[in-house]
């Protein structure tokens, strides 16, 4: 299970645009979330409630997500994110951005 | 949802939101579990792997929170809470910790508002106080003096650096104000007319002087009133303006009043002021030649620095302007300079001003690190009782940046408490001192108030002394060992205790420092009430005129105080009376120049002359003082203008004059004064040889005096010397008496001679009151610590010590044993507070009238009283040893 020692600096980033991108179905909970981004990339990710949960806040806190109560599957009260109009926007920022780094990258490690 | 909505959802509906945080994780964290009891998992391993995942709700909820917009502000408000619901559940913690750093607190800043007032606070009233500055005459490069009206002149003359010079008078001229029913003494100063104008200063009513007042002499009879003596003498009174006082006799033009508070750059509160051309209406004894001669320096400059000068600049421009003068008067100025300083209420003296209060600072800086050792030692002994509650806080994911935060805020708070303590006692002192002040000779306007400056000070000195004295606390609890913790058997680690023995001795050692200095000055002040100043201060009462202020000249007024002194002696219950220039040990001096002795020795060191003291006195002034005459006689009623010029000389004078041979009979010599002064050449006969007396000090080595007689010298500033039976008060009389020979005779000063001669004493005086309730406060400090580590040993030891009494050890060995400990630390503390004290009082010497800085005495009793008091204090936790009940203590753990 790969774990970047600096999740502060270094799966910042990366997470925020993997948590944006795991809302783009539908809204999910928190634990969603994770287990998305977990398929999403094969097990390559498991991110951490620990860094998730605060990203979550971030996020919300940042207008790119918006949130809402409801059931969980057992029937206990849960806190449902979903992408807001900003969200999806900065989702595809995020995307170019990161498309023009890995572009560079590979370029970079070709030559 | 925007940030600022985000903070203020954060901070105000806290509640809510950590409730619903609280929900979010807690869901997640049991969905995990139900996904894991789906996979085949018992319940229990599913909430272990589950806690394991998520790594601790309240970890994440702390992850969480930190994420947040306000997060800060949130901990910070969370930890004042938690803070202050410790310090209210340990009132009696709380209580000594803040009171002693009150004292600490309130001492230092006791002392930065008096620094404040007299070093650093911008006058009243002035525009751009710091673009001004003083400048005064050195003498060989050093010194601020007087200078003379000719050298002002010039320089206002050539200086191009300054905006502006003024001259003015550095002290307060006492003036006689005319009125229906007598004469009233008031304050005034004699300023060059610009002085208002440079200072930018404006008109509480009527207008300043100005550019169309002339300083010519006698041109512009004219004042202006500061704004308190308008108010106490005539209730605000606007139609004032216009109208003309009586002063010293003449009239003058009150042409305005000055703004509240104005009262120049210094401390001194003039009533009036009076342009520099009246100064011989202001100061008649002075009045001759006082505008033309070089020679009579009699006043100091102020300017103002012309915009983009710097002070070094114009300093440098005024040495320059210095060294012209001194070359084209080389007879005048000869060795003379000008010295320009920044302004200072005290001009020419803040470096020894600011030297005394740094000392001060010191002191008081050694009680409030005393006091922070005290905090910070009771702050560490509670870290070790709270090993439990932090270490199970670091387990269930407390940050250890969190946590050393949250027990600095604790400490923050106990100093802010403190700190605000420490300005309540810092009013109260100013207060005090104020009221102790002596009466001064003049009106002296020092604010000692707690303005913004002194209050950022003391908040600033709480939070660095808090952080100085609690940093090292929060670190060492929060290394709190988390595993070693929890054992219910931890010993605290070694570091700590250690760091708090080292505490205790600091707080002894400098307690001891204080309380030896306090016992030097007791020491001090008590050598000097057995100190013979050769005349007897008792019953004796003073009362000080200017005879001048009523117009008496050198012709009117030798009879007149003649009268006086007779109709002083014809009072009730005065036994004997006479006049005189100069008291004892009032804290003057006088001069009436160089001496030789005919048919005597040559002065010492190959000068041309002797320098003596001198003093002007009527017949009747040796026994009024009690001060015996060795040989002679007294000057009497034949002793007058027109008889042989007689003299008085002291024993040392007679000795030193006259080696081996009768002073009486002998003749002294006098050169005529310098050069544009009338003084001309004199022949003193001795006629009596008088003890000497201490003069200027208690501590005063022997000087040579002489004495003569007023009616042959006459100067207009005396002072009655009454001496009463059973020490009887005759202030009232005796002004009654000046005021029906004379109603525009003002009394200067009253009081008895013992007043008179306290102040020489003022020094040892607020050392004594400084050093002694400091030490007193220091001791008790260091008192509580000593304590507090010995309670601290013996609940630690409690099952050690319990053992040994159940193994037979007798009281004694177990009271031995906390004593051992508690006494090592104060005997550790003793040795350096005694060396420190040795290195210090060195510095004291000169202040301590003979008693050696090492004095025995002091030395021992302080040595005594340390290890009285660290028995008291250890005693109760040695008790309380000896009480253990063995069985008890085995069981309590």
């Amino acid at each position: 299970m790969p774990m970047p020692r600096n999740r502060e600096s270094l799966l910042q980033g990366t997470l925020d645009l993997l948590i944006l991108k795991a809302l783009v179905s539908g809204e999910l909970h928190g634990l969603g979330v994770s287990r998305r981004i977990d398929r999403m990339t094969g097990g390559t990710f498991v991110v951490q409630p620990g860094s998730l949960f605060p990203a979550l806040h971030r996020l919300e806190e940042a207008g790119w997500l918006a949130s809402s109560w409801g059931p969980s599957e057992n029937n206990r009260r849960a806190k449902y994110y979903r992408l807001t109009k900003a969200g999806t926007r900065q989702l595809g920022e995020e995307v170019a951005l990161w498309n023009r780094i890995t572009v560079a990258m590979a370029r970079a490690l070709e030559a | 949802m925007s940030r600022l909505s985000s903070l203020w959802r954060n901070l105000v509906h806290r509640d809510r939101v950590e409730r619903d945080l609280d929900d979010e994780v807690r869901s997640a964290f049991e969905l995990l579990v139900a996904e894991h009891v789906r996979a085949g998992l018992s319940l229990e391993d599913a909430r272990l792997r589950a806690m394991l995942e998520i790594g601790g709700v309240e970890a994440v909820k702390e992850q969480v929170r930190d994420a947040k917009a306000g997060a800060l502000v949130e901990t910070i408000l969370q930890d004042v809470r938690y803070a202050a619901r410790l310090l209210r559940r340990n009132p009696l913690f709380t209580l000594t910790a803040a009171l002693s750093l009150a004292i600490g607190i309130g001492a230092n800043t006791t002392v930065f508002t008096v620094a404040n007032a007299l070093l650093f606070r911008a006058p009243a009233g002035v525009a751009e106080p710091d673009r001004l500055v003083d400048i005064g005459r050195s003498q060989d490069g050093v010194g601020f003096d007087n200078n003379s009206y000719p050298n002002y002149l010039d320089v206002r003359q050539r200086v191009t650096m300054l905006d502006g010079v003024y001259a003015y008078r550095l002290g307060a001229e006492a003036m006689s104000l005319g009125n229906a029913d007598g004469a009233e003494r008031i304050f005034g100063n004699v300023v060059s007319t610009n002085y208002f104008t440079v200072l930018g200063a404006r008109p509480a009513a009527g207008r300043l002087f100005g550019p169309g007042d002339t300083d010519e002499p006698g041109a512009s009879p004219l004042v202006v009133l500061s704004h308190s003596f308008w108010t106490r003498r005539f209730n605000q009174d606007s139609s004032i303006v216009g109208r003309t006082l009586l002063i010293n006799g003449q009239s003058f033009a009150v042409v305005g009043v000055a703004s509240e508070g104005f009262h120049g750059t210094g401390i001194l509160s003039w009533d009036v002021w009076v342009p520099m051309g009246m100064v011989s209406a202001v100061m008649p004894r002075r009045s001759e030649g006082i505008l033309t001669n070089r020679a009579s320096v009699w006043l100091v400059m102020g300017a103002r620095l012309k915009p983009g000068v710097s002070v070094r600049q114009a300093a440098a421009e005024l040495d320059v302007i210095g060294r012209a003068l001194e070359r084209e008067y080389p007879d005048v100025n000869r060795g003379r300079g000008l010295r320009l300083l920044a302004s200072s209420p005290i001009p020419g003296n803040s470096g020894p001003v600011a030297g005394f209060l740094a000392l001060l600072m010191g002191i008081v800086s050694l009680v409030l690190v005393i006091a922070c050792a005290n905090v910070a030692g009771v702050l560490l002994a509670r870290a070790a009782a709270r090993r439990r509650e932090i270490a199970v806080r670091l387990a269930v994911g407390a940050g250890r940046g969190r946590l050393v935060r949250q027990l600095l805020t604790e400490t923050m708070m106990l100093f802010l408490l403190g700190g605000a303590g420490g300005l309540l006692l810092a009013r109260e002192l100013t207060s005090l001192i104020l009221s102790q002040l002596p009466a001064l000779p003049a009106p002296v306007d020092v604010s000692l108030a707690l303005d913004g400056r002194v209050i950022a000070f003391t908040i600033g000195l709480s939070l660095v002394a808090a952080l100085l004295s609690g940093l090292v606390p929060a670190l060492q609890a929060s290394k709190a060992d988390v595993v070693s913790a929890l054992k219910v058997d931890a010993q605290s680690p070694h570091a700590r205790v250690r760091l708090r023995h080292a505490f205790v001795v600091g707080q002894v050692a400098l307690s001891m420092v204080l309380v030896i200095a306090a016992g030097l000055f007791v020491r001090a002040l008590g050598r000097a009430s057995s100190i013979d100043p050769g005349f007897d201060p008792r019953g004796v009462e003073t009362a000080s005129l200017d005879l001048s202020l009523a117009g008496y000249t050198d012709t009117t007024g030798p009879p007149f105080a003649r009268d006086l002194i007779e109709r002083v002696r014809a009072l009730p219950g005065v036994t004997a009376a006479s006049l005189a220039r100069i008291l004892p040990l009032a804290g003057g001096g006088m001069g009436l120049g160089p001496l030789t002795a005919s048919g005597g020795a040559s002065p010492p060191n190959g000068r041309p002359f002797f320098d003596a003291d001198w003093n002007i006195v009527e017949p009747g002034y040796f026994e009024t003082m009690r001060i015996r005459l060795l040989a002679g006689r007294d000057f009497g009623a034949g002793d007058r203008d027109g008889t042989q010029a007689v003299a008085i000389i002291g024993e040392l004078a007679a000795q030193r004059f006259w080696p081996g041979q009768d002073a009486v009979g002998k003749y002294l010599q006098q050169p005529p004064g310098p050069p544009g002064t009338s003084a001309p050449a004199r022949t003193l006969l001795v006629i009596g040889v008088a003890r000497d007396l201490k003069y200027r000090s208690l501590g005063d080595i022997p000087r040579l005096f002489v004495y003569v007689p007023l009616q042959q010298q006459f100067n207009p500033a005396i002072t009655i010397v009454a001496r009463t039976t059973n020490g009887q008060r005759l202030a009232g009389e005796i002004r009654a008496l000046v005021a029906s020979m004379n109603p525009n005779l003002p009394i200067v000063g009253a009081q008895t001679l013992e007043e008179a001669g306290a102040l020489g004493l003022i020094p040892q005086q607020i050392a004594v009151s400084v050093t002694g309730s400091l030490g007193i406060v220091a001791l008790l400090l260091a008192a509580i610590g000593i304590y507090g580590v010995t309670a601290y040993a013996v609940t630690r030891r409690t099952r050690e010590i319990g053992v040994r009494i159940a193994l037979g050890a007798a009281r004694g060995d177990i009271v031995r044993m906390v004593l051992r400990q508690g006494m090592s630390l104060a005997g550790i503390g003793a040795v350096i507070g005694l060396a420190l004290a040795a290195a210090a009082s060195r510095v004291l010497t000169s202040l301590l009238f003979g008693v050696p800085p090492l004095d025995p005495v002091t030395f021992a009793g302080t040595a005594v009283l340390f290890a009285v008091v660290g028995l008291a204090a250890c005693y109760v936790p040695a008790r309380r040893a000896t009480r253990i009940n063995a069985i008890e203590a085995l069981r309590y753990e």
